[in-house]
């Protein structure tokens, strides 16, 4: 009944009773009663008139549904009158299902969301794997393997390249991201085209006049504006002439989560033949089918994997030392669901998200118990107005109604400003993290965000709301209208709330221990040496695009001299550069995330081949990025092609591969590459350095040899600057590349020091979310100890003023309290280290040059909460401290 | 004065209808009249006669409606049968009758003794 219909109902009723007490007096003093005696008898007769009026009107209303509004008014109310409280309850929440929604939003980007596609769930991903570890598909096994097999009605291999050349409409070339796929790519995925026209198979052929290109529905709006002349614009990729025939559909970003390319190119005519042709060199990122209707993928596995295996030569020798040749069984085609696509991103930051999502999961935790916690403090000083409302005949489950909804109106209240402000972040989140330059996440919230969103809220409602109704309903509420609660009721309720004090304060040691393990990992990783300077060292990600004079050709040696000849006078202009030490170029360069070497032998034992690590490099390599000349020299500009040939290795190619006792520098050693047998002279010995991972332990051999006694294209400017030249060098630097060859094209600019830094991202990002989370973990805890503490002190401030009245000290009562909290810590310790060694063990991948249970974290943690404890205790303390007994014992 | 007996759990509802069946009344006659006919046996408890009288209402088996009384200058709210009302009555006259054959049956015999 709406409110309106209710206020006449009531009227109505009202009137009804009074027309009838006006009878009865009437009828009263007929019997002969005095005017007064007679209403005084007929209300008696009647009864408790208001309770009647409830009664009828109960008659005609929903009542249950009712006093469920009153109820929440009463919460809302409460919470109302008590601003400080609700702010702190409701802001703890926010915080806690704010993270949690924040963290899942990014999480489910990289790892949960399902590909913007048709029917993902019946997508598989190809993953082969030798001996148990991943490896690569050559094209021509993809292509066999997709021609004879029968499980899938479909398969696409992709080579994502995140610096594809391209130049639009006759403009000068520029860098997009960009995927190599193959023809049925967009029909195995089953999308269609928001404009134009996708690829089919013939737009795979290598032999296309002119190739098609697709770019994607933010780029065309962001870059075209959406304009329809689009189609049939000419784009030069890699040289080869295409033209745009199609728009990808709009939400449509990419085969994985993580990469978003601005153009889709076929696979085929785009890439070199003989790499397409090779059994021995794989470029793709992955490979992609769709299953049949029926087809399981236990099924689908089955078959490819015995195709796969089939393909494979009978024996072949391993190209790792010592192990035995490779046999046909030691291949294997997993197939894996592919709902999600490739798994590039995920296998990079999935597991450092899921940790701190778990942490998240436990600062939620600890702020619900908090805020719980705090209500029943709370609760119990309104012992007296519940009393009161049970007096006047609300009954317990009325009331612990009325206190379920006041946690629970916090927690919604907590909820919908944490997932306000998660949603308002989430789609900035990604550029907080550190990710490489080209994962672009999506992180904005879909409908798996909003779940987690509105599971976190009612897992903080029930807590906040359940355990304080809980609690009242196990106490005896009359005896407080009498006077004061009996000792029992208020010890079991203490109990509770130290109960879930000493929870937090577990909690948070866990939390608090996590970060600190993480924390000394990176420090470890910090202080790993490795072996070379990464302060002021600028390096440049270079391109060399300049075209082979035949498409798929090997280079010419005057191709190659022309090349040296280019390679030289850019050495010599990028070191002349003001503020520069010293400049090189380099094939790989330090760090850059590839692992290339080629079979290497000494020249004397042609039997003791093992892959070594190579890197091509221009004369001040070693002082550029800093490493230290052991012994003999580096490379010289003397060093050039018709010259002796000459390299420089590192101590752990002399100590691994060479006879122990032997003069190092003046052995020949061969690298196998090509056809080319020539050996090499060893002239220099420089130190040990890291490779590509500062967690490796054990260096690599590796071999060094002049760029200009084989002219490789470049791909990394090393600069070694004065402090602060940075900026002027990079100017002139662009400057010198440009004025060198309009093909060298700057991929990125970065330090060596970020390069370095980049493969520690997972440790870093476990790092800054696990301490950060702590840091508010504690935080939590320091308050709910506090609230424990300062509400345990205003009960027993009586107590308090009875034992300084009878002489104690103040210094006694501190202590009283204090120890009070270090009972608390104590609980919370010994219930926490058995957490704190689980979470360790279980993150043990995660560390590095600490173990899971390492002794000195723990009891850093220990310490840090026990600060914390001791500094939220002695507000409480002092405050009981300063009781005056006279105020103490008139009190109450 | 005869002791007074408290209403059966479910009776009030079926009295009022049999009240109502002499013709239309407000809350106070109804009482009177119960109490009266019963010769003061019957007590009805006014606390539980207008909640009785809105369920009725509610339920549709009597029709209210607020008249000047014919002997005071004065509204009230009188109550009528209805159709629906007059059926029910019907019932739970047959389920009483029922019952108190029955209770007179089972206490019949110890009387006797």
């Amino acid at each position: 009944m709406p409110w309106w219909g209710r206020r006449k109902k009531d009227a109505e009723i009202d009137r009804e009773l009074r027309a009838h007490l006006d009878l009865e007096a009437e009828d009263q003093r007929k019997s002969g009663l005095s005017e007064d005696n007679a209403r005084y008898a007929a209300q008696r007769a009647l009864g408790n008139a208001t309770l009647i009026q409830e009664d009828t009107r109960a008659v005609w209303r929903w009542t249950w549904l009712e006093q469920l509004g009153q109820d929440l008014r009463y919460a809302i109310r409460g919470i109302w009158k008590n601003p400080g409280f609700s702010v702190t309850a409701t802001v703890s929440l926010a915080l806690g299902i704010g993270a949690a929604t924040a963290v899942f939003s990014v999480l489910n980007a990289v790892a949960l969301r399902p590909l913007p596609v048709a029917e993902p769930d019946r997508l598989v991903v190809l993953r082969p794997e030798l001996r148990g570890k991943r490896f690569v598909l050559f094209n021509p096994l993809f292509e066999e393997l997709r021609d004879s097999q029968q499980s899938l009605s479909g398969m696409f291999a992709v080579s994502d390249e995140p610096y594809l050349k391209a130049a639009f409409n006759s403009a000068s070339p520029s860098f997009v991201r960009g995927s190599l796929v193959s023809g049925n790519y967009f029909q195995v995925l089953g999308l269609s085209p928001a404009f134009g026209r996708l690829f089919t198979a013939e737009d795979d052929e290598p032999s296309v006049e002119s190739c098609a290109a697709v770019v994607s529905h933010s780029f065309w709006q962001r870059t075209l504006k959406g304009d329809s002349a689009i189609l049939g614009q000419p784009v030069v990729v890699r040289e080869k002439h295409c033209t745009i025939v199609g728009v990808a559909p709009a939400g449509y970003r990419s085969h994985e989560a993580g990469y978003a390319p601005d153009l889709w190119v076929p696979l085929r005519p785009l890439t070199d033949p003989n790499l397409l042709a090779s059994r021995g060199m794989a470029f793709y990122s992955g490979v992609i089918g769709r299953l049949r209707p029926e087809v399981t993928i236990a099924q689908a596995e089955t078959e490819l994997n015995e195709i796969y295996q089939r393909l494979q030569p009978a024996a072949q020798p391993s190209p790792h030392p010592g192990e035995t040749p490779i046999t046909r069984g030691d291949f294997r085609m997993r197939v894996l669901p592919g709902e999600q696509g490739l798994d590039q991103v995920r296998v990079r930051l999935g597991q450092p998200l899921v940790l701190a999502f778990a942490v998240v999961g436990v600062v939620l935790l600890i702020a619900a118990v908090n805020v719980a916690n705090l209500l029943l403090a709370r609760g119990a000083a309104r012992h007296t107005e519940l009393a009161t409302r049970a007096a006047l005949g609300a009954g317990r489950a009325r009331l612990m109604r009325l206190l379920a909804f006041e946690g629970a109106a916090l927690s919604v209240g907590g909820g919908l400003l944490g997932v306000g402000l998660a949603f308002l972040a989430a789609p900035a989140l990604p550029g907080v993290l550190p990710l490489p330059a080209t994962v672009s996440l999506d992180a904005a919230p879909d409908i798996r965000v909003a779940a987690i969103a509105v599971a976190a809220t009612l897992f903080a409602s029930l807590l906040t709301g359940l355990l304080p109704a809980w609690r009242l309903s196990r106490q005896d509420l009359h005896s407080a209208v009498a006077g004061g609660e009996r000792a029992t009721a208020a010890r079991s309720r203490q109990r509770l709330t130290r109960t879930l004090v000493a929870a937090q304060l577990a909690l948070s040691l866990l939390l608090v221990t996590t970060a600190g393990l993480l924390l000394r990992t990176m420090v470890r990783v910090m202080a790993v040496d490795p072996g070379f300077g990464t302060s002021h060292v600028l390096l440049m990600d270079i391109k060399d695009t300049e075209p082979a004079a035949k498409f798929g050709e090997v280079d010419t040696s005057e191709a190659k001299e022309r090349r040296a000849v280019r390679y030289r006078t850019l050495d010599e202009r990028m070191n002349a550069i003001p503020g520069v030490q010293a400049a090189s170029l380099s094939w790989l360069g330090l760090f850059s995330s590839s692992y290339v070497g080629l079979n290497v032998y000494d020249a004397d034992q042609p039997a003791s081949g093992r892959f070594t690590l190579v890197d091509y490099t221009s004369p001040r390599y070693f002082e550029a990025v800093g490493m230290r000349l052991l012994r003999g020299r580096g490379f010289t500009a003397d060093d050039r092609e018709g010259s002796l040939r000459v390299a420089v290795v590192n101590e752990a190619y002399v100590r691994e591969r060479l006879p122990a006792g032997l003069e190092a520098i003046g052995r020949r050693l061969v690298m196998t590459y090509a056809d080319d047998r020539r050996p090499w002279s060893i002239v220099g010995i420089v130190r040990d350095s890291k490779y590509n991972d500062l967690r490796k332990s054990a260096s690599e051999p590796m071999i060094w040899v002049p760029l200009s006694q084989a002219p490789f294209k470049f791909t990394s400017v090393s600069l070694r600057v004065h402090p602060g030249a940075e900026a002027a060098v990079t100017r002139e630097a662009r400057i010198a590349l440009a004025a060198t060859s309009p093909h060298l094209m700057v991929r990125k600019t970065t330090t060596l020091r970020d390069q370095v830094d980049q493969t520690t991202a997972r440790e870093r990002l476990s790092l800054s979310l696990s301490s950060s989370f702590g840091g508010i973990a504690l935080l939590l805890a320091a308050v709910g100890l506090y609230g424990t503490l300062a509400y345990a002190v205003a009960r027993r401030t009586r107590e308090i003023g009875v034992r300084l009245a009878l002489g104690a000290r103040p210094g006694s009562v501190l202590r009283l309290v204090v120890g009070e909290s270090f009972k608390l810590l104590l609980a919370g310790m010994l219930s926490g280290v058995p957490l704190a060694l689980a979470a360790g063990y279980v993150m043990r991948g995660f560390l590095f040059g600490v173990t899971p249970y390492d002794l000195s974290t723990l009891i850093g943690a220990g310490v840090l909460l026990s600060v914390v404890a001791l500094l939220a205790a002695l507000a409480p303390a002092r405050r009981a401290a300063r009781v005056d007994p006279i105020v103490a014992l008139r009190y109450e | 004065m005869p002791s007074r007996i408290e209403l059966l759990q479910g009776t009030l509802d079926m009295l009022i209808l049999r009240t109502l069946l002499f013709g239309p009344a407000h809350g106070h006659e109804i009482a009177k009249h119960i109490q009266r006919t019963s010769e003061d046996v019957l007590q009805v408890e006014h606390g539980s006669l207008y909640p009785a009288l809105h369920r009725l209402e509610k339920k549709g088996w009597v029709a209210s409606k607020w008249e000047m009384a014919k002997d005071r200058n004065r509204e009230f709210k009188y109550y009528r049968l209805t159709p629906a009302g007059k059926k029910q009555l019907t019932v739970e006259d047959s389920k009483w009758k029922q019952m108190a054959q029955a209770i007179a049956q089972v206490m019949g015999p110890a009387e006797q003794s």
